[in-house]
């Protein structure tokens, strides 16, 4: 089973925050710079920045070092892996219980032809 | 505090709650259900010492390389035919396992499983004031986001 690394943490732990959610769901539909992203919140630049430093820091988002406007980008790579921890613990659980289902009808059958 | 990797799981299965928990606590049962799929759990690699703070230990085999995995959990509250909870230490800086029994009265059983992990990273103050978000609505969330 593989572990939930720091990294992971990172993430699950940036998305926390439902300002920084929101951030996401604006990158999900395309790049934007800081300005643009702190329009809608009515919130300084300033916390906007801090914001996206720990959406950076969780990797969930990159700034371009070229242009001067630094657009954000969303790395959906690092959300695709937060989804697949919590798919593959689910897969465990749904895979044994497909087999105590088989199990409990092997004992049901057991106990029919035993009377 | 709410924990931060966090899932349910539930299923409704045929029979009564007391034979439920006891294909969750007999190794005899265990052994036909418990390692995930591609993997075979003999019931003499099953430990089960049904206390609260008894061991319950699983040494998993992969079919296709006899490679192993061993789960080492303790039990943190056993009471027959309700509830059942076990903690791995090791995994994940700390998984706690809940399982809840619900008998539907009609000769089935709702089976209901509760994981969550406590990761060491979430233990600040921040987190413990603020992080209630359960890992399944996390998930339904960024599923909807890379749809």
């Amino acid at each position: 089973m593989p572990v939930l690394d720091d990294e992971l943490s990172l993430v699950f732990a940036a998305l926390a925050d439902p300002t920084r959610r929101a951030i996401v769901e604006r990158l999900a539909r395309g790049d934007a710079t800081v300005n643009e992203l702190a329009e809608p919140f009515a919130m300084s630049q300033q916390a906007v920045s801090k914001h996206l430093k720990v959406l950076e820091q969780a990797r969930l988002i990159s700034r371009t070092r070229t242009a001067q406007s630094r657009p954000c980008v969303l790395e959906t790579e690092r959300l695709d892996e937060a989804v697949g921890w919590v798919a593959l613990h689910r897969q465990v659980w749904s895979d044994r219980h497909d087999r105590l289902e088989q199990h409990l009808s092997t004992l049901r059958r057991a106990e029919e032809s035993g009377r | 505090m709410t924990g931060t990797g966090e899932l349910t799981f539930r299923r409704v299965h045929r029979g009564s709650p007391e034979l439920l928990f006891a294909c969750m606590t007999e190794p005899a049962h265990l052994t036909h259900f418990w390692g995930p799929a591609g993997t075979t759990t003999p019931v003499e690699n099953i430990v089960v010492d049904l206390r609260p703070g008894g061991a319950f230990e699983t040494t998993m085999v992969n079919d296709a390389d006899g490679g192993t995995y061993t789960m080492r959990a303790v039990y943190a509250e056993v009471s027959p035919p309700d509830r059942l909870v076990w903690v791995e230490a090791g995994v994940e800086g700390g998984m706690r396992t809940t399982v809840t029994f619900i008998d539907l009265r009609d000769g089935r059983t709702e089976v209901v499983t509760h994981q969550s992990n406590v990761p060491a990273a979430y233990l600040s103050a921040e987190a413990q004031a603020g992080f209630v978000t359960s890992l399944d609505r996390c998930a339904a969330y960024l599923a909807r986001l890379t749809a």
